[in-house]
């Protein structure tokens, strides 16, 4: 039962990001070369906060210190992203064989943000995912057999919103929209002391809001990409 | 470290750990205090326990009653269980499981002694059978025929096809951890299938399998391939210790008395063997130490010696005697004056004592039955000794009756008269018909044992058959700075032991035995009053059943140059014989406390002591009842107790002539609980991360394909000009 356990938890983490990364990523060197540079920026804002929380020692043993430290250094690494992509995007496009980079202008945001995205889940989920394989799950010491899923969910649900956080946070820097930039940093904080939750096992107090989180970034990010509901219904009409 | 600090952050922030532990402590907990029943294989037969590779995982489930092992073999629907059983059932419930194993994935078996365990004994029925002399009758697989281990399930022969642990008493509170699993988890027995349940992981596996004979050819490098070990002789060593030196020159007839170092149990690391060895050898060192001083080594007047000796490795197949008979054969033991049977004048055997102690701890009787095979040939010497010994005995209130029968329990005289049989048969041209071994009235052979026709001992070479089945209880009383013990008589006459307690009986038995042997030796009755010291016995049976760490040990332990101590470990010393490539620690402090009980303690410093080259005797350089050191003149010494099959080059192992025993190599053993899966977790899993990548993909295809109707308002584009230097950068591969 456990090996299912590993492959199905898999599939709900990783699949959707996957199939997002085959469609619209892999395809494009430069996108790729954009993504993998994104995930090395996220890894080198792990470093820089895990380097606080380390130095910080009576702060250790708080949760919530550590976490607020790690949400923050993201955020800035975000932005290093922004400004390195948009000091390199001419360049980028001129190597780029495929013509239709840059046809929008927040496409360089979904891509690094996808790779911001895809390597917290990863740091998130491969432990998990270690111990999934058994023959043991979850129940001895309290918790349930339902701890990989969630673990799984969330962890979808983390890679979704950095994506779109991506989106909304450089679409806020290229219109000087503070709000937007706000925003973001207040929906990660927020989703990140939410999953202090689960400290206590309750699971859906961390997995439902979250989710609903996601769903108002994605829509603000949809927006922010230049769509409106209305094309979206037209889209369905219209022949391509 | 700092790695080690940045994944547990990742853990606690991102995986949201409850106090940020590694997952896998909560997962699984260990059982710790476990002994696994490990594998032996011999010439024809892998017997004891394995796990797969990875190990064997099961459901638990408590059997309290037979009906729980019966509904696991025939009801379970859960797979494969692993069955929780005490002592008490074992003996049942085993021979179910044996019979339809499919649903067993292991057994764990744990003592509480407060259920009353009948009887307990992994060996066989009839111990060493194959290797049983001339006229045995038991048959352990004849049902009406009469056993001496009525107990015996032959587990510790038998290839179980699962791995047993076992739990000692002492970590009950493992039981109780699993419990608390299993009482929250699997009490619904009918819907068991598919929920989360208690479970348990056995690893045992072994590296050996088939039988000695394939192992052996496994564990050979040749000159192409350098193979790992899978398997070693089982094998240790042999005590003797002779009352007088023996040289090639001065050679006289003895009387060997023996006794064996060994037990075993099916399980690894405990082998306490109370009643079915240590007494015997703890009898052997007192007598031994007290003939010493009826007889001073400096009145080396008579013609006749004692030859006290220890065999090691008894309980598989005679391991120590059969490599000390093939070597008697062949004159090569002792080495320095080697002995023909015709020189051993008498051979008496204490043999399994012990076992009746319990029955007659409120009285001071302690029946004991010489078994001899009496002949016109040594129809004098038997009954000889056996009045002599019973006159002494009956003085203690003890009593000893002969039974002369061809039918010897098993002792270690089986392979003395396996071998006088061959000898006598190639004399005989072959001739099966003569059963008469005597050669000319050599080896008069006496096995004393303290059972009738079926052993007392319900524990027989098992794990349960520690102090407490012999009753013993230690009374802690210093030694003096000499090595004085105190004497029995003051002991009971001021009170400090009661004549009913195993010591002070264990201490008169030892006297008897060695008043006896003054008569053979002397020719005369003992007039002295010299008797065995209770309070030696106590401490001996301190050091071989509690402690290591006792005084007795401590003092003849090699003494450090350094003049550090050595801190022995606060356990019994195992009497499993072990493997020969590992030198057993049984052994040596038999040998040690005999050379220290009665050697010749020299007043030499150590640097004189380790020039003496008197050629009859050893020295030893041992710690002393001081701790200063000292130095022992002895001639107790040690010879290979391995058996000849290992030693005679092309043996058959299919023979069945010697002991062909090995044991499996292993790399480690561990039991854990934890809570395996139902399923319910992976199909949720599966089912939403099935939907949710289904429904990115065709939403990811639709913005994308249709991307200029969506995005109408989409910001600009940024304003670096696509044709600036596209020219060359197209010609470059870059």
């Amino acid at each position: 039962m456990t090996v299912a356990e590993f492959f199905s938890c898999s599939l709900l983490a990783f699949g959707p990001p996957l199939v997002m990364f085959a469609m619209t990523v892999a395809n494009d060197p430069v996108r790729i070369i954009i993504m993998i540079a994104a995930a090395f920026g996220w890894l080198l804002s792990f470093l820089l906060s895990s380097l606080v929380w380390f130095a910080v020692v009576p702060l250790r043993s708080y949760l919530a210190f550590g976490m607020v430290f790690a949400v923050i250094f993201q955020e800035a690494f975000r932005y290093g992203m922004y400004r390195l992509l948009r000091k390199t995007e001419a360049g980028l496009k001129e190597i780029s064989e495929n013509h239709e980079i840059g046809s929008n202008k927040l496409e360089m945001a979904y891509v690094s943000g996808l790779g911001f995205g895809l390597m917290s889940g990863a740091f998130a989920l491969v432990n998990v995912l270690a111990d999934s394989i058994g023959p043991g799950t979850l129940g001895l010491h309290g918790g349930s057999e339902y701890f990989f899923v969630t673990s799984a969910a969330m962890t979808l649900c983390m890679i979704l919103l950095n994506t779109f956080w991506s989106v909304i946070f450089f679409n806020g820097c290229d219109e000087k929209n503070y709000l937007k930039i706000g925003w973001v940093i207040k929906s990660h904080l927020f989703v990140s002391a939410l999953s202090l939750l689960n400290t206590k096992g309750l699971y859906a107090a961390t997995i439902i809001p979250s989710y609903i989180v996601l769903v108002i970034n994605a829509v603000v990010a949809f927006q922010c990409a230049g769509g409106t509901f209305k094309s979206f219904v037209q889209s369905f009409s219209v022949r391509s | 470290m700092l790695c080690r600090y940045i994944f547990l952050l990742i853990c606690a922030v991102f995986i949201k750990l409850t106090c940020g532990e590694r997952l896998h402590e909560q997962i699984y907990s260990s059982i710790e205090g476990g002994a696994a029943c490990f594998r032996r294989l011999n010439g024809s037969h892998q017997a004891g326990c394995s796990s797969a590779n990875n190990g064997a995982v099961g459901v638990v489930h408590f059997v309290r009653e037979l009906s729980d092992a019966n509904w696991l073999v025939k009801n379970a629907t859960a797979g494969s269980y692993m069955a929780i059983v005490n002592t008490a059932l074992f003996r049942e419930v085993i021979d179910t499981f044996l019979k339809q194993p499919e649903n067993i994935a292991g057994v764990l078996l744990y003592h509480n002694s407060s259920l009353g365990i009948p009887a307990f004994s992994q060996d066989s029925r009839c111990p060493n059978e194959y290797f049983s002399g001339p006229g045995s009758t038991c048959s352990s697989l004849e049902p009406s025929s009469s056993v001496w281990n009525e107990g015996g399930t032959n587990l510790m022969r038998r290839d179980i096809p699962f791995p047993i642990f076992f739990i000692p008493e002492s970590r009950l509170e493992e039981i109780n951890k699993i419990e608390q699993c299993f009482q929250s988890f699997n009490l619904d027995m009918d819907n068991q299938n598919g929920r989360p349940l208690c479970s348990v992981q056995m690893h045992s596996f072994m590296f050996a399998a088939v039988d000695s004979t394939v192992c052996m050819r496994r564990s050979a490098s040749s000159a192409l391939i350098t193979s790992a070990k899978v398997c070693d002789p089982l094998g240790d060593r042999n005590v003797y210790y002779s009352l007088f030196p023996q040289s090639k020159e001065t050679k006289k007839r003895v009387v060997m008395v023996t006794a064996r170092i060994d037990s075993a149990s099916l399980f690894d690391g405990i082998s306490p063997g109370a009643a079915s060895s240590a007494v015997g050898m703890v009898t052997l060192i007192t007598a031994a130490s007290i003939l010493a001083q009826m007889i001073p080594v400096e009145t080396n007047t008579y013609d006749k010696n004692v030859l006290w000796t220890l065999f090691n490795g008894e309980t598989f197949d005679y391991i120590g005697s059969q490599k000390v008979a093939y070597d008697m054969r062949y004159g090569e033991w002792p080495p320095l004056a080697p002995l023909k049977y015709s020189d051993v004048e008498m051979y008496l055997e204490l043999g399994q004592i012990g076992g009746s102690l319990l029955l007659h701890k409120e009285d001071e009787d302690w029946p004991f039955k010489m078994f001899a095979p009496v002949t016109a040939n040594n129809l004098v010497v038997v009954s000889e000794t056996v009045e002599e010994m019973s006159r002494h005995l009956a003085t203690f209130n003890m009593s000893l009756q002969l039974t002369s029968t061809q039918n010897l329990p098993p002792s270690s005289l089986h392979s003395f008269r396996r071998i006088l049989q061959d000898i006598q048969e190639e004399k005989n041209g072959k001739n099966l018909s003569s059963v008469d071994i005597d050669l000319n009235g050599a080896m008069s052979q006496m096995v004393m044992v303290d059972h009738n026709d079926h052993f007392t001992n319900v524990y027989y070479n098992s794990a349960l058959d520690d102090y407490n089945n012999i009753g013993f209880n230690y009374h802690n009383l210093s030694i003096g700075n000499d090595g004085t013990f105190i004497t029995t008589n003051d002991l009971i006459a001021n009170g400090t032991m009661k004549r009913f307690e195993a010591q002070v009986k264990i201490a008169l038995l030892a006297t008897a035995v060695a008043r006896t042997l003054y008569r053979r030796i002397v020719g005369e009755s003992y007039t002295g009053n010299l008797t065995a010291s209770a309070h030696l016995v106590d401490e001996m049976l301190y050091c071989f059943m509690k402690s290591q760490a006792c005084r007795l040990l401590l003092a003849a332990d090699y003494a450090k140059s350094g003049g550090g101590e050595e801190n022995l470990p606060e356990k019994p010393a195992p009497l499993y014989v072990g493997v020969t490539a590992w030198p057993g620690t049984a052994s040596v402090f038999a040998g040690h406390l005999l050379a220290l009980l009665t050697g010749t303690h020299l007043a030499v410093n150590r640097t004189q002591c380790e020039a003496m080259d008197k050629i009859e005797y050893s020295y030893y350089w041992l710690k002393g009842w001081n701790h200063s050191g000292v130095c022992i003149q002895t001639t107790m010494n040690f010879s290979q107790a391995i058996s000849p099959a290992f030693t005679i080059s092309d043996y058959d192992f299919a023979s069945g002539e010697f002991s062909t025993w090995t044991e499996s190599v292993w790399r480690e053993m561990w039991v854990r609980v934890f809570v395996a899966a139902g399923g319910g977790g992976a199909r949720a899993a599966g089912v939403t991360g099935a939907v949710a990548t289904a429904c990115v993909a065709a939403l990811t295809y639709w913005l994308r394909s249709r991307a200029r109707h969506i995005f109408i308002e989409a910001p600009a584009a940024s304003l670096v000009s696509t044709d600036a230097a596209a020219g060359i950068m197209r010609t470059v591969n870059c």
